[in-house]
């Protein structure tokens, strides 16, 4: 039973990374897009 | 066209990523363990929102879709928001795959089952890649975005139509009944329940967060790119004027 | 003109183009024909597996087929302003769904008499049940060549059309070799009231890919690429 433990943390350790990944493109897309605004 | 996000968006995201964080202690610490599953439990309430998520998403992007195809309501903001959000449901529906399949792995046994729901999933994921894969080939709305609500609209139309058939095959098939557990989850006492509800709860929010964020990433996109055509259009007519 | 003498007008063209060219006869169904041997390599053939499976590699092997059917069928409107020819001509959208879709319909039957003789050659398949296969080969072929044809105009143009119209195409019809596959194992197991649903089933899909393509192939035809 305690070893179902590393699949649990796996899963959520690989959400949490996704879900960041997404969130830091986001957001460095937008940092770009708002330097490019401030260029103009 | 500003690239800051409002003080409206940054609350929600603050919201979001406080659910979360309350999800993560519910799911990991207060909730008790299955009999069954016992810990691998848990990941049910991660795979269970992020799969109603994708769902939720691809249905933003139908509707979308259908906003664009009518004339009288057809505007660029609706061929973006079906982009976002089907960007967003691809993620969900690769996410849900894989916390499936960390999940089936010691359930069932074996990382994969050939199910109408596991079989569904996969298929509405290269579904929607494919959308994805048709979103870049027009650097504009007016470009791509009929040929695009179109995809969006047979794809949506297509997940019911691949389930059922898969379903009415297993029913045929009728020896696979070994998978009692794969069925839904014994839900007892109040916090297994009130997890799973939270889940989604959590999950919405951030599904809300980012198709507004990746919304105005791809407004201001689109206003670069538009920008960039009427450039080169009038640099274009200088030269022959 | 009605929207039948139109769609068969254009369907007649496609056919009439085929007939000149022999790219379904020399080059597609050869692709077939190449693609089941290729099953043969991958898969042990002496262990009795492809008698077994023959009826999956078979959907298989049409659907493979049928990406280059529906590819081919919009890269002969590329030449010329074939396309622009289309749009000015005055032709109903639907019909003109309606008869590529059954140009690339014709040729894929053509395509699966062919493959299927290959099947019970090359796999050692005792056939039975023919009214079962005959039915399901033709309800799965229009519903391949609808959707099919709706994803290649919707593709038609794009510089990236020879790799989307796969990756397009091949989720939407995973119904269609699941039920022609399903039909085709009842009818050589001798057990054809087991095949009839899923003939059912295709139909229904048929259906729906036809009337989708009558109502988007105008739209998409006039859309700029």
């Amino acid at each position: 039973m305690d070893d179902n433990w590393g699949y649990v943390a796996a899963g959520y350790v690989i959400t949490i990374a996704t879900l960041s990944a997404y969130g830091g493109w986001l957001w460095f897309r937008l940092r770009r897009a708002r330097r490019a605004d401030l260029d103009r | 066209m500003n690239a800051r996000i409002g003080v409206g968006t940054k609350l929600l995201g603050a919201a979001a990523f406080l659910s979360l964080g309350a999800l993560a202690v519910f799911a990991l610490v207060v909730a008790p363990p299955d009999e069954r599953q016992g810990d691998a439990q848990r990941l049910m309430y991660v795979h269970v929102p992020a799969a109603w998520l994708a769902y939720l998403a691809f249905f933003v992007t139908a509707v979308a879709s259908v906003l664009w195809l009518i004339p009288r309501t057809r505007s660029t903001t609706w061929d973006l928001l079906a982009g976002a959000s089907a960007e967003i449901g691809v993620i969900f529906t690769g996410l849900a795959l894989v916390l499936g399949s960390l999940w089936g792995r010691p359930t069932w046994g074996t990382w994969w089952e050939w199910d109408a729901r596991v079989t569904t999933t996969a298929v509405l994921f290269f579904l929607y890649l494919g959308y994805l894969a048709l979103r870049r080939t027009g650097a504009t709305a007016q470009e791509r975005g009929t040929r695009c609500a179109i995809a969006a609209l047979i794809a949506f139309a297509d997940v019911p139509i691949v389930h059922f058939s898969v379903t009415w095959w297993e029913t045929l098939h009728q020896d696979a009944t070994v998978l009692d557990p794969k069925l839904e989850v014994n839900m007892e006492g109040f916090w297994m329940p009130f997890t799973l509800v939270w889940s989604v709860f959590a999950f919405t929010m951030l599904y809300s967060f980012l198709v507004t964020v990746r919304l105005r990433l791809a407004e201001l996109d689109e206003g670069r790119e538009e920008k960039a055509l009427e450039l080169a259009i009038a640099e274009r007519v200088a030269v022959t004027v | 003109m009605t929207i039948l003498r139109e769609a068969l007008l254009v369907a007649g063209k496609d056919l009439r183009i085929e007939a000149r060219s022999r790219v379904a006869l020399q080059q597609i169904v050869p692709f077939g024909g190449i693609v089941l041997i290729v099953f043969a390599f991958a898969l042990d053939p002496d262990r009795g597996l492809l008698p077994r499976v023959a009826p999956g590699l078979f959907w298989t092997a049409v659907l493979l087929a049928s990406l280059l059917s529906i590819t081919r069928s919009f890269s002969i409107e590329e030449a010329n302003g074939a396309r622009d020819g289309l749009r000015l001509s005055g032709l109903d959208g639907g019909a003109i769904f309606l008869g590529k879709a059954a140009a690339v319909a014709l040729q894929l039957l053509l395509l699966e008499v062919v493959l299927g003789l290959g099947v019970v050659v090359l796999y050692d398949v005792s056939v039975r049940g023919v009214v079962l296969i005959a039915c399901t080969t033709v309800v799965a072929t229009v519903a391949l060549a609808a959707t099919g044809t709706v994803y290649g105009v919707l593709a038609a143009g794009l510089r990236a059309r020879e790799t989307l119209v796969p990756l397009l195409v091949l989720p939407a019809v995973t119904p269609v070799v699941l039920g022609g596959t399903r039909a085709f194992e009842a009818a050589l197991a001798g057990v054809p009231s087991d095949g009839w649903p899923w003939v059912q089933l295709l139909a229904a899909f048929a259906v729906l890919a036809v009337v989708a393509g009558v109502l988007a192939f105008g739209p998409l035809l006039e859309e700029d690429s």
